[in-house]
């Protein structure tokens, strides 16, 4: 794992750095998209109560969209720390 | 090669983790990734398995095949068949060509479904028994591609040739603008397979590393404590059942936006 040369350093930091920038990026995204579908949803039951079996249906649906994204920075972030940065 | 969180004196190593290896063998077509042909026979196998036993104990229907009492789960699953079916047609205009897209979505969600349950039987370790094909990118890349050529034949064959390069050329701004155009075009139309492929192989892969981390967390002991073993026993459960939510709506979203597809590529009125 120690990098013996500088480029193998700079690689590493790099792939590392790279990492931790997308996934922090992703989880924010993530974590601001789902607020926004649960806080939707949540009015949308707080208004009509009857719709909660469909509208959950939908959330779940969004929810799955919105996380896919980051669970695709969270594969490139993987690729970076174990591919690129070894 | 990472070592992370020195706790308690011993080393928590997640030094074995890799992502992305496969079995591979060299043959005339190419590099195949043997876990991946191994887990999505097996998923084929199984899902073939399931539809012969569900077509030989299916009753009473209109067309004259057999009588008796439709069982439970013929029900249910007759159920599930209109739901997408009202799906399909419902959002269009209800012509009898949009039906050919109800056996294509149910079995990419039947199949996608399989294949992401056997995320259930990973231990986290490199080389799993039975990995869910999906985690390679391949399978979702050729799945992507499977859904995608056919969007395209179907658009020429609604709108004819003309229309179809017409419309990417026209559309979303005036005609003057075209070369705009026809790069979001472009742009849109290459993305979709990609983030379709990436999606799925994205929840997968995540969820195998995940599966890893929590196995690597086994070796962690504060003195003598093994407080490792026992939150690696806590979190692997949990995980786990996290992971077939994932599955299944992932598996949900890559047949609708199959469908979704279809449709926005055989609308005339909508355009696009």
């Amino acid at each position: 794992m120690a990098a013996t040369t500088m480029a193998e350093a700079v690689k590493m930091a790099g792939g590392m750095v790279g990492a931790g920038l997308a996934l922090g990026g992703g989880a924010i995204g993530a974590a601001v998209g789902d607020g926004l579908a649960g806080s939707q949803t949540i009015a949308g039951v707080a208004r009509q109560p009857e719709a909660q079996g469909r509208l959950f249906t939908i959330m779940f649906l969004t929810v799955g969209l919105v996380e896919a994204m980051y669970f695709i920075n969270l594969a490139f972030a993987a690729l970076f720390i174990f591919s690129l940065a070894k | 090669m990472i070592g992370f969180l020195p706790l308690g004196g011993a080393q928590l190593v997640a030094a074995n983790i890799s992502v992305g290896v496969h079995p591979q063998a060299k043959t005339f077509i190419g590099t195949l990734d043997l876990d991946t042909v191994w887990g999505t026979g097996a998923a084929v196998a199984i899902v073939a398995i399931m539809a012969f036993a569900l077509r030989a104990k299916a009753k009473g229907s209109s067309d004259g095949v057999g009588g008796g009492v439709p069982s439970k789960f013929q029900l249910v699953w007759e159920m599930g068949l209109d739901a997408v079916r009202g799906q399909v047609q419902g959002n269009t205009d209800a012509t009898a060509r949009m039906t050919p897209l109800v056996p294509i979505a149910v079995s990419l969600f039947v199949f996608i479904l399989v294949a992401n349950w056997f995320s259930v039987l990973g231990l986290g370790a490199t080389y799993e028994w039975l990995a869910p094909p999906t985690s390679d990118i391949n399978l979702p890349l050729a799945m992507a591609l499977v859904v995608i050529i056919p969007v395209h034949i179907a658009s020429i064959a609604k709108r004819g040739p003309i229309a179809y390069v017409k419309h990417y050329i026209t559309q979303p701004f005036p005609i003057f603008l075209f070369p705009v155009n026809v790069f979001m075009n472009v742009v849109d139309e290459v993305a979709k397979p990609i983030t379709l492929a990436l999606r799925l192989f994205g929840n997968l892969m995540s969820g195998g590393l995940m599966l890893a981390l929590i196995a690597a967390l086994a070796v962690w002991n504060i003195s003598h404590v093994p407080i490792g073993d026992v939150s690696t026993v806590l979190f692997d459960p949990v995980w786990k059942l996290f992971d077939l939510l994932i599955g299944a709506i992932q598996a949900f979203i890559f047949a609708l936006l199959a469908i979704l597809y279809f449709q926005r590529a055989t609308n005339v009125e909508a355009g696009h």
